[in-house]
């Protein structure tokens, strides 16, 4: 088994304070990931994605089901902690909230490192390390997180993941609080340090336009299952679930002429999942349903080569509309538009 | 300064006003300063001119911190405190709404012009149900009775497409959903059908699909309405889609003012390449739009506020402050040197 990470039916249910109920936030997830591969997780709010990232990590305890890493079930985590440490690592939304105020930039980075238990030389190499590959300034090493700005303490929230050398990072929206530019800045370095390191990542994202161009391939749940999984390409550009073509469909590109095609356009919201709907989740907004949805799920079916879909019409879903690269189309677009061989001055006037 | 203002001025005016009729609102050379440690306070509007018609959508779209909620707020007298208006109009109904005196101005607020925030929660009092706070707006701006203001807030709830409105009008706000707030909050905004509408950033922290279900609603709004609205965005992909034009602020100022299909197809100043770059995906593009950063950024008196990010800056940009000047129809630019296409 060469996966890095490999679920396997994973179940998480949150007891409700006072009440019999329960949230069931994670219902049968499986997916994979080999090393050096970005796994896009997307889907609306409140579908499991941060739920799932907990329970890889180890901050929560899964319900049911299994998640490996590297073959090692994380169910022992403890009895495997020599093996394991900093091989698993993540990264937050907000940057600074996984900062801590008081500490200053070269503390917060070599943190993760003390539980090593490696000696000093290896500590400081590898704290520079991770300062090159998110391209910090070392003057910044004695700042506070207060002093740089949200991008800058975005490289230092990476640096922090990446100077234990996992070979698993869970990035939970890493780029969503950020300006155009810093974003952009932060991709960049994540696919640098895959290059260079060969690590996994699994990517999550409401982003999907980044998730296309980061991810090798795509997840997309809807109330706490994968419905659709498979290489970004093969989703994006024929979708064969309901949903991931709604959810493309409401992507705008920055081009006023670009619209991803879809038969789906959601409406309303992602219901509670205290009470699950019988058959398929999506059944109260899916245009394609028919009877059969409303009492059966839909099993997984492999349409592809690491390609799964769990909905019963998903010929019909990818045949609704023609196969499109809208994506590749805006960056071609993008290169037309903006990369011309220089600007062409006029002469200043001041009329 | 030797740039004849005036002339600036009268020449933004015919262009930003996008038609020949006259503009709903109209905002005149619009300055905002904060109190700074030193002498000289802080300037963090510089000379906004903008004016929109009725029925049109406009953008503002620019990096955080460029000012666009000082603007949204500013237009409707409320400056962020501490800052306050410098100089500058806003014309809107016949009237120059910053001589307005602090009753008028509330008076106008919420009825004639509204705005819409993000994070819906802290606009809602956690203890009234959504059905009343949504009736109370039109109790007072519009007088109606509370049988009446009850059937409107119901009425807009409905246009608004929340789920099951009748049992959401007795909803408390912390049993709804963060699109459910915020579709309640554009609901207040939109009872007493404003002539202009402020959405500052409000879609941003929704679903993208949530995000195109209210954007739709919101145009269609307007259009039914006629009204008018500033739709203030971090995503520059929304606007695209959803504006009939796009104004982009840097450091305070207008820098491109265009129709949709030109500033997207055609951008021309500096910024706005480099800004549609970050989109592209492509670090070439990107590093061609951009310098290295020296850490040496500062505020600017003279010249152009970009000169120290600009990768085509010549010696003349950090002299004088470049003329907003119109190359293609309603198309703006303040830069000595804009990118021209074939
Ligand atoms: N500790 C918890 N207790 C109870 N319910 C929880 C808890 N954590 C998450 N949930 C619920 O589980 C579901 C999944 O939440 P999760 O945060 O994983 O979604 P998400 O896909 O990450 O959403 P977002 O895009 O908003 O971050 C939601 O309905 C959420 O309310
Ligand atoms: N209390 C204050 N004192 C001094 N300067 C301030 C204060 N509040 C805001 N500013 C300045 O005003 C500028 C504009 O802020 P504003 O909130 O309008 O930006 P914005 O474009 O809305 O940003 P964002 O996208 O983050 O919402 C900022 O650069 C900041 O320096
Ligand atoms: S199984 Fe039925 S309801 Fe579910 S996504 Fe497919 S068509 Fe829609
Ligand atoms: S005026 Fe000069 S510095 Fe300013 S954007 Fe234009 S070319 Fe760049
Ligand atoms: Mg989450
Ligand atoms: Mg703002």
């Amino acid at each position: 088994m060469s996966a890095v990470l490999t679920i396997d039916n994973l179940y998480k249910r949150f007891p409700i304070a006072g009440s019999k109920q329960v949230v069931q936030a994670i219902n049968g997830v499986s997916l994979t990931v080999e090393p050096g591969e970005t796994l896009g997780l997307v889907g609306e709010s409140g579908s499991g994605k941060t739920t799932v990232g907990r329970c890889i990590v180890g901050l929560i305890e899964p319900t049911a089901g299994t998640i490996r890493f590297r073959g090692t079930d994380l169910a022992q985590r403890q009895q495997h902690k020599a093996k394991l440490a900093g091989k698993i690592q993540l990264v937050f939304q907000e940057p600074n909230e996984s900062l801590d105020p008081r500490m200053k930039i070269g503390d917060t980075i070599s943190e993760p490192l003390l539980p090593l238990k490696l000696d000093r030389e290896t500590r400081r190499r590898r704290t520079a390390d991770a300062l090159r590959l998110v391209r910090l300034n070392p003057d910044l090493l004695d700042a506070y997180p207060s002093e740089l700005s949200s991008g800058q303490q975005q490289r230092v929230g990476i640096a922090r993941a990446m100077v234990t050398e996992p070979e698993l990072v869970v990035l939970d929206e890493p780029t969503s609080a950020l300006d155009p530019t810093a974003r952009a800045e932060i991709i960049d370095l994540l696919r640098r340090i895959q290059n260079e390191r060969n690590t996994a990542y699994l990517f999550i994202s409401h982003d999907l336009s980044t998730v296309r161009f980061i991810s090798h391939r795509v997840a997309v749940m809807y109330l706490g299952m994968i419905v659709e999984q498979g290489s970004a390409e093969t989703v994006f550009n024929r979708p064969q679930h309901p949903y991931s073509s709604g959810l493309l469909s409401s992507v705008m590109l920055p081009h006023p002429h670009l619209k991803i095609e879809s038969s789906v356009s959601l409406k309303g919201e992602i219901p509670s999942p205290i009470n699950l709907p019988k058959g398929c989740f999506l059944a109260s907004r899916c245009p394609f349903v028919i009877d059969r949805c409303r009492h059966e799920m839909p099993p997984a079916e492999t349409v592809g080569e690491r390609h799964t879909v769990h909905c019963f019409r998903h010929e019909d879903v990818a045949a609704s509309v023609p196969a499109s690269d809208t994506f590749n189309v805006f960056m071609k677009e993008a290169e037309r538009i903006l990369g011309r061989a220089g600007p062409i001055g006029v002469a200043p006037s001041l009329q | 300064m030797s740039l004849g203002a005036a002339e600036v001025i009268s020449k933004t005016r015919n262009a930003s006003v996008g038609g020949d009729k006259p503009p709903l609102i109209d905002i005149r050379n619009l300055r905002v300063t904060f109190p700074s440690g030193g002498a000289e306070p802080k300037a963090v509007l510089k000379g906004i001119d903008l004016a929109v018609q009725p029925g049109e959508i406009v953008g503002l779209v620019g990096e955080s911190g460029a000012g666009k909620t000082t603007l949204a707020r500013s237009i409707l007298g409320l400056p962020p405190s501490p800052g306050r208006i410098a100089g500058g109009e806003v014309h809107f109904e016949g009237r120059q709404i910053l001589s307005l005196s602090e009753s008028e101005l509330r008076r106008l607020r919420g009825h004639r012009l509204s705005v819409v925030v993000p994070n819906p929660r802290a606009e809602l009092n956690p203890l009234l149900k959504v059905g009343d706070q949504i009736a109370a707006m039109a109790k007072i701006h519009l007088g109606v009775g509370g049988k009446e203001a009850r059937r409107m807030a119901l009425e807009i709830l409905r246009e608004v497409q929340i789920p099951d409105p009748e049992r959401r009008m007795d909803a408390y706000p912390h049993e709804l959903s963060g699109g459910m707030a915020q579709r309640v909050v554009i609901a207040m905004a939109l009872i007493c059908s404003p002539a202009f509408v402020i959405s500052d950033d409000a879609t941003s922290g929704l679903d993208v699909t949530v995000q195109a279900q209210i954007l739709a609603l919101l145009a269609k709004l307007a259009a039914d309405h006629g009204s008018a609205m500033l739709f203030i965005s971090r995503d520059v992909g929304i606007t695209a889609h959803f504006c009939d034009r796009i104004a982009v602020l840097f450091s305070g100022e207008i820098v491109e003012i265009a129709p949709r299909e030109p500033l997207f197809l055609e951008p021309a100043h500096p910024y706005t390449l480099m800004l549609l770059a970050a989109f592209s995906h492509s670090p070439k593009l990107r590093d061609s739009w951009s310098v290295p950063d020296t850490g040496r950024r500062r505020e600017r008196n003279a010249g152009c506020q970009y000169a120290d990010r600009c990768p085509i800056a010549q010696p003349v940009c950090r002299t004088q402050r470049p003329p907003f000047a119109e190359i293609g129809p309603g198309h703006f630019v303040r830069c000595y040197f804009p990118v021209r296409h074939a």
